[in-house]
């Protein structure tokens, strides 16, 4: 009975899945009246909140990158708040704030090391912006990012927006293809349909647009967040997303609001990131099976399908592939599986090279590769995330100090000091 | 409380990290060992009611069936084939009787033919002379119907003469009768006349008949050795099926005890070489036996780890611990990780 179960709800979730990607093709070319209606006559007052830990020279250009912004300078403001970095970062962030004085630059600096989620909200203490746009300190943005995710507050009853988040190094490695890929299809297929009931599960942190009143209602309950009295730091995108949900706004990703990441390279580095993220959807699955009364009647069964089943998938993932490997161990090395992935990264590429010339693929058959990781990530990160929920470590940020950098003589946080224009 | 459940939760996590670990750990070992050791062999308990005994037995008594029914086909074939052979030497002895009255009715008709031709000239000279005469007795007719009316003889007497003459001439008709039939007969006797030819037709139908038994004796004497070499062949192969471990386990009246040996491992499965079990699969392990027999068929199984399909080969296992038939794998000739 248990076997059939798990293979049931690992079907189902698997139907959902590629449901959602057809749905998503279906009405991106089929339904263009699904897509948001943006005002950009609208231009409300935008703090760019940047939240930074070990970025070093990278701050620096993700600052410039929004220093380009088109939207007009005297309606935003960039507050970069350090997290204590053993590195240079906090020196960029001021290096910035002298180079661009066309934009309001205001930094700050934690006094002791808190987290992402903690330092966001100790930069939006010096913010008095109508809109919250929260960005990671490594992404380059394109010039129209503020002016398109501000557009989409036209709509009233939209709580929070994203961007679409592309990768800046493609061809790195046969990792950073899969991530292309991976990428690529999530923003432009899989969360079309979430986008269509506006009750997009998780906006990335990459790119996080916020209306100020449900931000500051939302803080308390981001600085309280623990883990059986361990503050939680990670996963406070997906977190805000939902709760975004639960208060009944609508959530939305606008895929014309680019932002870069510069995605991880190496295994190790992959691997780690992938596990903070998979502790964020188990604490997450928790939480909603705790409110799940709220959840059913509150939102639309598309984002309740999506918050129970896609958790739920990565569990169930796990036990069908030890039974798969115990009964067949190598079903997985089979033609079947190859195939499937070179086929969809033949089409992904393709489309890829065609709307997103700045990644394309040099050797995309490297998404092959996909078919081992998919095992591994199935197989290692749900178990450990599962046994590590009491982890706060970030797992990409960690740096030795480094003894040429000065550092203040006692962590303490600093005054967010003023760039005029 | 707080404190206390995640002090619960990461002695919990401690515990199953390690369990991961180690069974990651293991996995991958197994895995490994499987790959690259050469000398495990599946044992394999086969009973009777086995789908593949049953398949076995169920082909054995076919083929022994096939060689009853082909036994008698055969007898039959050869009682058949004996009958004909019998029947085709009383027909050629016959050809010759035949060939011999037909040669001597041709001799009597060749020596009587000539003589009746001779008879037959004689008797036209003869009908012509009394053709002649009889013309003439027209005249004498009206020469008697002249005198009786001149009342020179009596009407008696007139009445006789006549009659002498008609009777004459009755004669005259006989005798062209016979020339006819006559020369008939002559015709038949010098010539090939359908009397003949009836007797010619029997000859050949008779010459037929032996051809076509000729023929039916070859392709029934054909037949019976086609049924001796396949009765030979289904024995053959009953006698090789009596090799097979199916059999043994379908009729020996003790458990034997079987194993299957992929191909890979076939230098470690000599008759005599120790059988080893372990536990875990692979460790403290020890002597249960020896190799008993090979059988040299080959055989399909499903890799006991893999799960993948291997080709190989059955051995008979002489066990001394009955229960390591039921161990997934064996090892053949020695210990896996010596000890």
């Amino acid at each position: 009975m248990a076997p059939i179960l798990l293979w049931l709800i690992m079907f189902l979730c698997l139907l959902i899945s590629v449901l959602k990607y057809l749905m998503g093709l279906l009405l991106r070319y089929s339904f263009p009246g699904s897509k948001i209606k943006k005002d950009y006559t609208w231009q409300p007052t935008v703090s760019v909140l940047l939240p930074c830990y070990n970025e070093g020279e990278t701050v620096y250009e993700t600052i410039e990158s929004i220093s380009k912004s088109n939207y007009p300078a005297e309606k935003f403001e960039v507050i970069a708040q350090d997290d204590c970095s053993v590195d240079d970062s906090y020196a960029w962030i001021q290096k910035a704030q002298q180079d661009f004085t066309h934009i309001r630059i205001r930094s700050g600096r934690n006094a002791v090391n808190c987290g992402k989620a903690r330092t966001v909200c100790n930069a939006l203490e010096h913010s008095e912006a109508e809109i919250i746009i929260s960005i990671d300190s490594d992404c380059i943005f394109h010039p129209d990012v503020i002016r398109e995710l501000t557009a989409c507050f036209a709509e009233p009853n939209l709580g929070s927006v994203g961007g679409r988040v592309g990768v800046r190094n493609p061809n790195d490695s046969v990792i950073t293809v899969i991530q292309t890929i991976i990428y690529y299809s999530a923003f432009q297929l899989y969360k079309i349909p979430e986008n269509w009931t506006r009750s997009v599960c998780c906006i990335s942190g990459c790119l996080f647009a916020i209306r100020r009143s449900l931000m500051l209602e939302l803080e308390p309950q981001i600085r309280g967040r623990n883990w059986f009295g361990i503050p939680v730091n990670q996963g406070e995108d997906r977190f805000l997303t939902h709760q975004t949900l639960l208060r009944g706004y609508g959530t939305y990703i606008n895929n014309d609001a680019l932002c870069w990441t510069t995605v991880p390279n190496t295994l190790s580095v992959l691997f780690k990131q992938q596990l903070r993220w998979r502790r964020s959807v188990i604490r997450d699955l928790f939480y909603t099976l705790r409110t799940l009364p709220q959840h059913v009647w509150k939102l639309h069964p598309n984002t309740v399908l999506t918050l129970v089943l896609t958790p739920l998938g990565a569990i169930v993932g796990l036990l069908v592939i030890l039974t798969m490997l115990t009964s067949d161990p190598l079903a997985w090395a089979g033609p079947a599986p190859l195939i499937t992935y070179l086929g969809l990264a033949a089409v992904a590429s393709w489309t890829i090279g065609k709307y997103s010339p700045r990644e394309t693929l040099k050797h995309p058959l490297a998404f092959g590769a996909y078919v081992a990781w998919s095992i591994v990530s199935t197989l290692f990160i749900t178990p450990l995330a599962l046994l590590t929920m009491d982890s706060a470590d970030w797992g990409t940020r960690t740096k030795e100090p480094e003894p040429a950098v000065e550092r203040q003589p006692e962590p303490q946080e600093v005054s967010l000091g003023n760039a005029s224009h | 409380m707080h404190k206390s459940a995640l002090t619960l939760y990461r002695i919990f996590a401690v515990i199953a990290l390690y369990a991961v670990l180690l069974g990651i750990l293991s996995y991958a070992f197994i895995m490994g060992f499987y790959a690259i050791n050469s000398t495990w062999a599946a044992p394999v308990i086969l009973s009777a009611s086995d789908e593949k005994s049953l398949d076995f037995i169920s082909k054995l008594v076919t083929s022994r069936q096939t060689i009853e029914d082909l036994k008698v086909d055969a007898t039959r074939m050869q009682s058949t084939l004996t009958e004909m052979t019998k029947h085709r030497a009383d027909l050629v002895a016959l050809d010759p009787e035949l060939a011999n009255a037909i040669e001597r009715e041709r001799t009597h008709d060749r020596a009587t033919g000539t003589e009746l031709s001779a008879l037959d000239t004689q008797k036209q000279t003869d009908n012509r002379n009394t053709q002649a005469m009889l013309t003439r007795s027209q005249q004498t007719a009206a020469r008697i119907r002249k005198d009786l009316a001149a009342g020179l003889i009596t009407k008696t007497d007139a009445d006789t003469q006549l009659a002498a003459l008609t009777q004459a001439q009755s004669a005259y008709t006989d005798s062209r009768i016979g020339e006819v039939m006559l020369t008939d007969s002559i015709l038949d006797k010098t010539n090939t006349g359908t009397k003949s030819m009836d007797v010619l037709e029997k000859q050949a139908e008779l010459r037929s008949e032996i051809a076509q038994l000729d023929v039916t004796i070859a392709v029934s004497d054909k037949e019976l050795q086609e049924d001796n070499r396949q009765i030979e062949r289904l024995h053959d192969a009953i006698a090789a099926a009596k090799l097979s471990p199916y059999y043994l386990s379908s009729t020996g009246n003790t458990r034997i005890y079987f194993a299957f040996v992929p191909y890979d491992n076939q230098a470690n499965a000599k008759v005599g070489a120790p059988i080893y079990d372990c536990y875990l699969d692979m460790v403290l392990c020890r002597k249960v036996g020896t190799v008993k027999q090979i059988f040299l068929g080959e055989q399909d199984a499903t890799h006991p780890i893999f799960k993948t399909q291997v080709r190989g080969f059955t051995i008979q296992m002489d066990l001394s611990h009955p229960n390591s038939a039921k161990s997934k794998t064996v090892f053949l000739g020695r210990k896996p990780l010596l000890f």
